[in-house]
């Protein structure tokens, strides 16, 4: 169960970076054929942080315990004391914009310059953010399996 | 003309931006006081970081519909939200960073 969890929500993670791109390159081409789309896209990029964060979390809360004494032992303690502790936090503000992305995809995208930046901007900081959590998710691993093979 | 931003657009906009250095802050707060915030976080739901985000969920929501009646351009909103989102980011980081 804990690998599968584990695998589980970096799969998902990378699953709301990709559609995330999706979005922002969706909405730099912008136009009457293409907004429906979009809109369905925002909503996917919502709904898939939202169950990212949900199995994420509870395998966080469940079994990370036994990673972070393994991490903290070994040669790469930062993996918890910089990379978990800020990707834990920073993913809250990931999920907020991820939920607020189907609601600025509700405006004139096509007509609206103003409205499409905002999007833009929401979807940019997304795909930034996305990256920054799926990178240090990678260098928490290693701090895991190097604390693990020292052991 | 141009359509202004719908109301949930801007009031959830700058929800997201006041929520982000909220909860910033709130990292701050909490490890700098281990015995009363944290302790208090974690005895709320057993563990803290499940306080932390049912507290952002709430100021984010309730935010979002008591900011209604704000206006702003669409422009100001962006800034507004990148500059929070940084600033956010960069307290979190900054603080850990300090902090190992």
């Amino acid at each position: 169960m804990f690998e599968v969890m584990v695998m589980m929500h970096a799969v998902l993670g990378l699953l709301v970076l990709l559609a995330g791109i999706w979005v922002f390159v969706e909405a730099l081409n912008v136009s009457q054929s293409n907004v429906a789309r979009i809109r369905l896209a925002s909503l996917i990029v919502a709904v898939a942080m939202w169950v990212t964060f949900a199995v994420a979390g509870y395998w966080y809360v469940a079994y990370y315990a036994a990673d972070k004494a393994l991490i903290l032992k070994g040669p790469w303690p930062f993996a918890h004391n910089f990379f978990m502790e800020t990707k834990e936090h920073v993913v809250l503000m990931l999920l907020l914009l991820t939920t607020f992305l189907p609601i600025a995809a509700q405006n004139d995208l096509v007509g609206n310059k103003g409205a499409r930046s905002l999007f833009l901007c929401v979807a940019g900081l997304i795909v930034l953010i996305g990256v920054a959590v799926e990178g240090s998710g990678g260098i928490i691993s290693m701090g895991a399996k190097l604390g693990a093979a020292l052991r | 003309m141009e359509k202004p931003l719908g109301k949930y657009t801007v009031s959830f906009g700058l929800a997201l931006a006041i929520t982000a250095i909220f909860s910033a802050l709130l990292v701050v707060i909490k490890e700098l006081s281990e015995n009363t915030v944290l302790a208090l976080m974690k005895r709320a739901t057993g563990h803290h970081w499940i306080t932390h985000t049912i507290i952002d969920l709430i100021v984010f929501v309730a935010l979002g519909f008591l900011l209604t009646k704000v206006q702003i351009s669409p422009e100001r909103l962006s800034r507004v939200i990148i500059g929070a989102t940084v600033a956010g980011g960069l307290i979190i980081a900054g603080f850990y960073l300090l902090a190992d």
